[in-house]
């Protein structure tokens, strides 16, 4: 029996003992969020030659140049982009040093990619004095708004990274090389460009201050005429000029007043929706029917009471991309002048083309508003009426292939 | 030695009679086998140690005596005649290498084994006790390179504990995990070889294994081990306690065993970021009469062990390890696995033994087994994917589009040579458009030379991040995953977790008995007749383990709610379970709600399998000729059932009723009843239970064998086999976890009529094989060269398809394959001490045909559109190119010699050098698809994306699709300008035949393909009959860490679109064949396991 018994110890005390040692214990919020007290201690910690907190205008003036610093990216392969008469380039990157003090943004996140307007991208957006300053970030991460939400303020690491101009909207990057020459006009668009900073760097420059807190995000709330008189419909095509569009771009507002005109802006030319196959039309009245896989933004007009018009700015690979714009339907476009209201997104500029720099002045219809989603789809930012009736909210319906006809 | 004494009898005959004891114990060793070497007579020993053998022949003999567990002895003697020359009880040492070496290889079976891989079991320990050279010899040599008997599946093994068959339903393998640590439990067994006789079953293709648990077999007293490796586990205790057969006819043994290893936080070591404790327990008791015996036996071993993954060549040369494991990471300073194997199968076994006189006896037996078998995964949605080792994450990526095609589209011509096999020297696009230079490249921090357009500051920056193993890069990146729910939680409480651990349960029940009876009452023949059946239910379901710190999971099918745009717009068919919807639709009430870990979702569905088998062999013996034939009926059949009616399968039933395709396939005609009654009256409820449509086979086997004697030392063997074996349930469903839709061969067998329809489903084989056998006592051994061809049978895959954009289920059916082989072995006793064992198998295994395959989307979202009809394609059908491929079942070519030294002061060692070869890795059939070649499938749909342009100058287009009808008179694809292999297959241009050609992982260095293995021991005894053994084996000796065993082709291809193309053909294969490359597994480099043991 003593026997019986030291044999059990012999067994069991080792189970006891290291059975103890299981799982991690599960983490907190207080494990993964930085606290802004904490912040300075740890980018103190970090940064043993000093750091920069950089407000967003003022660290693309500090790191973006007009031309960019980058190997050849302003070698003519853009012969586009790039308008020698007033010394403007659309596509631009600076690399930004690795070592040193350390170089640092900080702002709140404004989108959200759920309904796939803004694939492996997320704008920021920072209050200084009052105003917004926003500023977009390429990171090749799928659906990284899961893991970096919609007002999560973050805070980045730049050495290392990038700064520059994609179709002259504004991004942190790292330089990377356009090498889709079966593209339309694939000659002019080959070339060292701003490119999606791999997921790993970005996740290890990036710290989560707090929790997010969507309601910290300001919108700023306007009619097509406040928005024109504070970002001129076609800005001078100077320096000054060209630092207002790109300093607007990426901005989260919301445009009262408007509907679809149900027409869209065909690469300059304005025409007609029409009630089309959007596989095989680029002019369906649907939010965005396919580019043949090219892959460029497709734009729905709206218009305030008045003329003023901008783009609404849609991914063909959105989840609503073949949904008929409001009032829009089987039977065409007309009924879309009867639905009013808001539209909510981010406001950009995409300008690739520098032909379009005319009498000094940015010509076009290139301002445009991207929402983060419809009704039912996403974060829905299109709320607009029967005839301006709250009663009667728009319903998105979708096209329907089996009963499409021609 | 002994003492040969001879009694006087008065008997007309001469026999021999005598004991087998363990030489420390003095216990009796039952079940050792007696054999006159010069007469080909041999026996077994009974429970108390006897043996006798009648009617001999007065010649000088040699007695073999050869027992599991114990060293094999020969004794020479001189047989008196017509006598009974009775000797004094022969004994036996303990084999306590063997001892060992069956513990590691049981440890290394079970880690094997995954939900997912359960086909990559290799060869089993079975064997290691066998008798037989050859297996003696390379069960534990090879186990290290995977080798598989014969290159058969692990499923054509067939394992039995007492006659009971434990062989799963569903899979066909056998799962080890129950008997973890318990090397006790596992020791007693019979070993037969494949196709020959068998005494507890009709036995097949495969090797047979029966292991005897019965008490008496074990010596009485206590015997308590600890043991230290640096494998996966890293120590273990065990205690042991046999009573013997007390005197009341009883014996009881029991045995608890726990082996352990905590998280170790080094990077870079065997095992890393793998926790094991497993538990294990073995009771059985034993009761004795005159002429019956009854067994009790219970045991299982409660397991938990995280597991590690196969990667790229990229990722092992990046981290410098093979031991790289992407599955864990660090939470709160911890590390945390986030695949961990739940296990444990508790089983009882009765069984009952009885003579009903010296010619007749019969066995019967009955067990249960409950196997709860889980693996855990992360799970995610609407979330970056959190794997590490993600393809994204990778400094290949940003290779993506900087690979120049090598050839020129339109010529064909050659633009550059082909340099690097693995990293694409020179392959990079070096000009731009206008043909100006972009510079002259780098050579990167990982030692490749990258071309000039990739951006050498990333690159270099993550490949530093790779080799330094930087945390939140190269692990999971647990506090990321946390923040990116607690983040949700605060957007909005009500969402969808993003990650979550999730459980993944494929438990199985099963019932089982047998009916065994002997008969020798005839001169010369041995009758055995067998009846076995059994039940078994299949168990499949998903729960939560962690949500990470979100409120709730909600339970939706991510790829359907991401790809389906009618989907998306009506939610229902989305869910794992349609009920709970429409209940919400009407009542918003959300029962899809996960926030429990006790919730089934995902899907909840069993797999009911019964077979009935009867069989029966005659065993003829004579001077010269030994005779068998045997014939084997099975009935078997499998239901599915489930408790989730899948929105996904609703969906498909609406789309299939509105193309008048066959609506019922995807529940089962009566519970597609069912759906439509309760659909349309509005009662259709959650909890439901579906029962699908049984399926029900009869498969036919019959085998035969003759040994023709040439004399006592030399015998010649021929064994012939023909059988049918129904598809197991794991190739049955094309989709399992959402709808009961069976493979279309199986559909034909349902509906048969005639005999060839009949057998649709099942795998027909022939196999046979010859050998020669020799033994002397100097020298023994055996030749034996076998062939087997099998025709029909199906396999199921699942892969991310490129071109559809989503997770496919790919089920193939009509595979041919051949197996043929040479296998030899000898053993050459050099002088007292030393023995020499040599063996070889030389095989060359392929497939014989090519396949036909259905592929569907498991969201079930249309895989393609007909290009003529212009309607949805849901299952597209095609041939898949493996004819002439080589199986992946381990390596074909292997040899080894084997030193062994034996002192008698109880000193073991022995040292095996091991050579492998022909190790070829599975082909993924997704990137071996007829339509790739020819540009359209078998069934005439297109593909977009195709291998076409390869091989061919000219890419047809018709009516603006480059839909290529490529057939020749009789229907078959064509492929125009290409040169064939000589299996009919275009041979593809590098670097595009990276994509498609069947690689050998042996490797390059053939010094590399060598392993070393060594063991030494030490027996001591000490008074009263106590004993003391030490056993150190140590495999790999040379740390061989070049040495993989197996991987896979990963099924994506590398495509991109081409921007700006209006025709159908916008999307092309790649000349990055770096973007989805294989993954691998390496052998473990050096490793050794310590044991000692003490008994009293």
């Amino acid at each position: 029996m003593k026997t019986s018994k030291y044999i059990l110890y012999f067994v069991l005390c080792p189970i006891a003992l290291i059975w103890a040692s299981c799982e991690p214990k599960a983490l907190n919020e207080e494990d993964v969020f930085v606290s802004e007290e904490s912040l300075a201690q740890i980018l103190e910690k970090e940064n043993p030659e000093g750091y920069d907190i950089y407000n967003l205008n003022d660290f693309l003036d500090t790191f973006m140049t007009e031309e960019g610093t980058y190997h050849n990216d302003t070698t003519p392969y853009r012969e586009r982009s790039y308008d020698a008469a007033h010394g403007i380039y659309l596509y631009s990157v600076d690399t930004i040093r690795t070592s040193g003090r350390g170089i640092y943004i900080r702002g709140r996140i404004t989108t959200d990619d759920y309904a796939g307007n803004f694939y492996k991208s997320m704008v920021i957006q920072q209050i200084v004095g009052g105003e917004q300053q926003n500023l977009r970030i390429s990171v090749d991460l799928g659906s990284s708004h899961g893991m970096y939400q919609m007002g999560q303020e973050i805070l980045i690491r730049c050495n290392g990274l990038a700064v520059g101009r994609y179709a002259n909207q504004p991004q942190l990057c790292v330089p990377s090389y356009n090498n889709n020459i079966y593209a339309m006009n694939a000659s002019q668009k080959v070339g060292w460009c701003p490119g999606r900073i791999p997921s790993s760097v970005f996740r290890r420059n990036t710290r989560m201050i707090g929790t997010p807190d969507v309601s910290q995000l300001q919108y700023d709330e306007l009619t097509l005429v406040d928005l024109y008189k504070q970002i001129e419909l076609k800005p001078s095509a100077n320096a000054a000029g060209m630092d207002k569009v790109r300093k607007a771009d990426g901005r989260l507002v919301i445009i009262k007043d408007v509907h679809f005109t149900g027409k869209t802006d065909d690469n300059g030319t304005i025409k007609d929706c029409i009630y089309a196959h959007p596989d095989s039309s680029g002019l369906a009245n649907v939010f965005a029917p396919s580019t043949q896989n090219i892959g460029y933004p497709q734009s729905r007009i709206l218009q305030d009471q008045g003329s003023n018009t901008i783009c609404c700015s849609n991914s063909e690979y959105c989840k609503f991309a073949t949904y008929y714009l409001p009032g829009a339907d089987s039977t065409g476009v007309t009924g879309c002048q009867y639905y009013e209201g808001q539209v909510r997104g981010i406001l950009g500029w995409y300008l690739d083309k520098a032909a379009t720099l005319k009498d000094n002045k940015l010509d076009g219809m290139e301002w445009s508003v991207t929402p983060r989603g419809i009704p039912g789809i996403g974060i829905n930012d299109i709320l607009m009426y029967y005839q301006g009736d709250t009663d009667y909210p728009w319903i998105p319906e979708e096209f329907n292939p089996k009963t499409y006809h021609k | 030695m002994f003492v040969l004494a001879i009694s006087i009898a008065a008997l007309a005959q001469t026999s021999l009679k005598g004991t087998v004891i363990d030489q420390a114990t003095q216990i009796p060793v039952v079940g050792a086998k007696v054999t006159l070497a010069n007469q080909n007579i041999s026996t077994t020993t009974n429970s108390a140690g006897e043996y006798s053998l009648l009617y001999l022949d007065v010649l000088e003999e040699e007695l073999i005596i050869e027992a599991e567990g114990y060293m094999s002895t020969i004794e020479l003697l001189q047989l008196k005649p017509d006598q009974v020359n009775e000797m004094e009880a022969i004994e036996l040492q303990q084999d306590i290498v063997t001892q060992a070496q069956d513990e590691i290889l049981l440890n290394l079976t079970e880690e094997e084994m995954s939900d997912d891989e359960g086909r990559s079991q290799a060869q089993a320990s079975s064997s290691s006790a066998s008798t037989d050279v050859f297996n003696s010899t390379i069960s534990f040599a090879w186990s290290t390179a995977r080798y598989r008997n014969r290159g058969y599946e692990s499923n054509v093994e067939n394992y039995y504990i007492e006659g009971l068959n434990f062989n799963s339903q569903e899979r066909g393998n056998f799962n080890y995990s129950a008997m973890g640590g318990l090397n006790d439990a596992s020791r007693y067994k019979e070993v037969l070889n494949p196709i020959e006789a068998t005494n507890f079953t009709f036995g097949g293709l495969g090797q047979s294994t029966n292991y005897l648990m019965g008490a008496t077999r074990y010596a009485q007293g206590w015997k308590v081990g600890v043991a230290g490796t640096n494998r996966n586990y890293k120590a273990r205790v065990n205690a042991t306690y046999a009573s013997g057969v007390m005197s009341n006819g009883w014996a009881v043994i029991a045995q608890l065993a726990y082996r352990f290893s905590p998280y170790i936080d080094n990077k870079g070591i065997i095992g890393e970021g793998i926790k094991y404790y497993s538990l294990g327990y073995f009771l059985s008791a034993e009761k004795v009469w005159d002429n019956a015996r009854l067994k009790l036996i219970t045991f299982g071993a409660p397991t938990e062990r995280g597991q590690n993954a196969a990667v790229t060549q990229e990722v092992y040369d990046l981290t410098g390890s093979i031991y790289y494991n992407p599955y864990w990471g660090y939470q709160n300073g911890q590390v945390r696995n986030s695949r961990i194997v739940k296990s444990y199968d508790p089983t009882v076994i009765a069984a009952y033994e009885f003579k009903l006189d010296e010619d007749q006896k019969f066995k019967v037996a009955a067990g249960y087994h409950y196997s709860w078998y889980s693996n855990s995964a992360l799970n995610f949605y609407n979330a970056p994917d959190p794997r590490p080792d993600y393809y994204r994450n990778l400094p290949s990526a940003m290779w993506d589009g900087q690979i120049a095609n090598p050839y020129n589209e339109t010529s064909g011509e050659q633009l550059f040579d082909d340099n690097g096999k693995h990293y694409p020297w020179g392959l990079f696009i070096g000009e731009d458009m206008k043909g100006n230079s972009l510079g002259s490249g780098f050579v990167g921090h990982d030692g490749n030379l990258v071309g000039p357009s990739i951006n050498a500051e990333q690159y270099n920056n993550l490949v530093d991040l790779w080799k330094a193993r930087d945390n939140k890069t190269t692990q999971i990146d647990w506090d990321n995953l946390y923040a990116a729910n607690f983040a949700n939680n605060h957007n909005d409480p009500m969402a969808s977790a993003r990650y979550t651990i999730e459980r993944r349960h494929n438990d199985i029940q099963e019932a089982n008995a047998t009916f065994n009876y002997v008969n020798t009452k005839f001169d010369h023949l041995k009758m055995t007749l067998g009846v076995e059946g059994k039940f078994s239910q299949g168990i499949h379901y998903k729960t939560i383990d962690d949500l990470l710190g979100g409120n709730q999971w909600i339970d939706i099918d991510a790829f359907a709610d991401r790809d389906i745009k009618e989907l998306a717009s009506n939610s229902g068919f989305t869910q794992a379970d349609i009920a709970n919807v429409r209940k919400n639709e009407i009542a918003d009430d959300y029962n899809n709600v996960i926030n429990t870990t006790k919730q089934h979702y995902g899907y909840d569905y069993h797999i009911n399998m019964g077979n009935l088998k009867a069989w029966f062999q005659n065993e003829w013996s004579f001077n010269e000729v030994d005779l068998y034939y045997a014939l084997a009926l099975n009935y078997s059949t499998m239901q599915r059932t489930t408790d989730m009616l899948n929105g996904r399968a609703w969906y498909l039933t609406k789309v299939a009723e509105q193309t008048g395709a066959d609506a019922w396939k995807y529940y089962g005609n009566t519970s597609y009843q069912l759906v439509k009654d309760r659909e349309a009256n509005g009662t259709l409820k959650a909890g439901t239970r579906y029962i699908g449509d049984a399926h029900h086979f009869l498969d036919p086997a019959f085998k035969l064998g003759v040994i023709y004697k040439v004399n006592g030392r030399n015998r010649l063997k021929l064994n012939a086999i023909a059988e049918t074996q129904a598809p197991f349930a794991r190739d049955a469903y094309i989709s399992q976890r959402v709808h009961d839709r069976v493979i279309e061969t199986i559909y034909t067998h349902d509906k048969a009529k005639s005999l060839k329809e009949f057998y649709a489903a099942s795998e027909k084989t022939v196999s046979a094989d010859l050998t020669y056998e020799f033994n002397y006592p100097i020298v023994r051994g055996r030749v034996t060269g076998f062939i087997t061809q099998s025709w029909d049978g199906s396999e199921l895959n699942g892969y991310y398809d490129d071109e559809a954009r989503t997770f496919v289920n790919q089920a193939m059916t009509g595979i041919d394959k051949r197996y043929l082989g040479v296998e030899a072995a000898a053993a050459v006793k050099m002088g007292t001490y030393f023995t020499l064992t040599g063996a070889l198998s030389f095989g060359n295994y392929y497939y014989t045909s090519d396949a036909n395959s259905i592929t569907s989307a498991e969201n079930g979202m249309p895989m393609t559109q007909d290009q003529v009809t212009k309607e949805l394609v849901f299952e597209v059908q095609d041939k898949v190119l493996l004819k002439g491929l080589k199986l992946s079942t381990g390596p074909q070519v292997n040899a080894s010699l084997k030193l062994s030294f034996f002192h008698p002061k109880m000193w073991f060692a022995d040292v095996t050098v091991s050579y492998h070869d022909w190790n070829f890795l599975s082909v993924a059939p997704s990137r071996r698809m007829q339509g790739l070649y020819t540009g359209v499938r078998t069934d005439g749909t297109a593909v977009n994306g195709w291998f076409g342009d390869q091989y061919s100058n000219a890419i047809q287009t018709i009516d603006n699709q480059a839909v290529r009808v490529s057939v020749d008179e009789k229907g078959n694809a064509t492929y125009e300008n290409a040169v064939l292999d000589g299996n009919g297959v275009p041979i593809l241009k590098y670097p595009f035949s990276i994509m498609t050609m069947q690689e050998n992982i042996a490797a390059t260095n053939p010094l590399n393909r060598f392993l070393i293995d060594a063991s030494v021991g030490k027996l001591l005894y000490l008074p009263n009959r106590q004993s003391l053994s030490i056993n150190l084996s140590v495999t790999n000796l040379t740390n061989n860490t070049h040495f993989k065993t197996g991987g896979y082709q990963q099924a994506r291809l590398p495509r991109s679109v081409r921007q700006g193309e209006k025709d159908y053909q916008n999307s092309v294969i790649t000349a990055n064949a770096w973007k989805y490359p294989s993954k691998y597994y390496y052998a473990w480099g050096i490793n050794f396991f310590l044991s000692v043991t003490y008994k009293f």
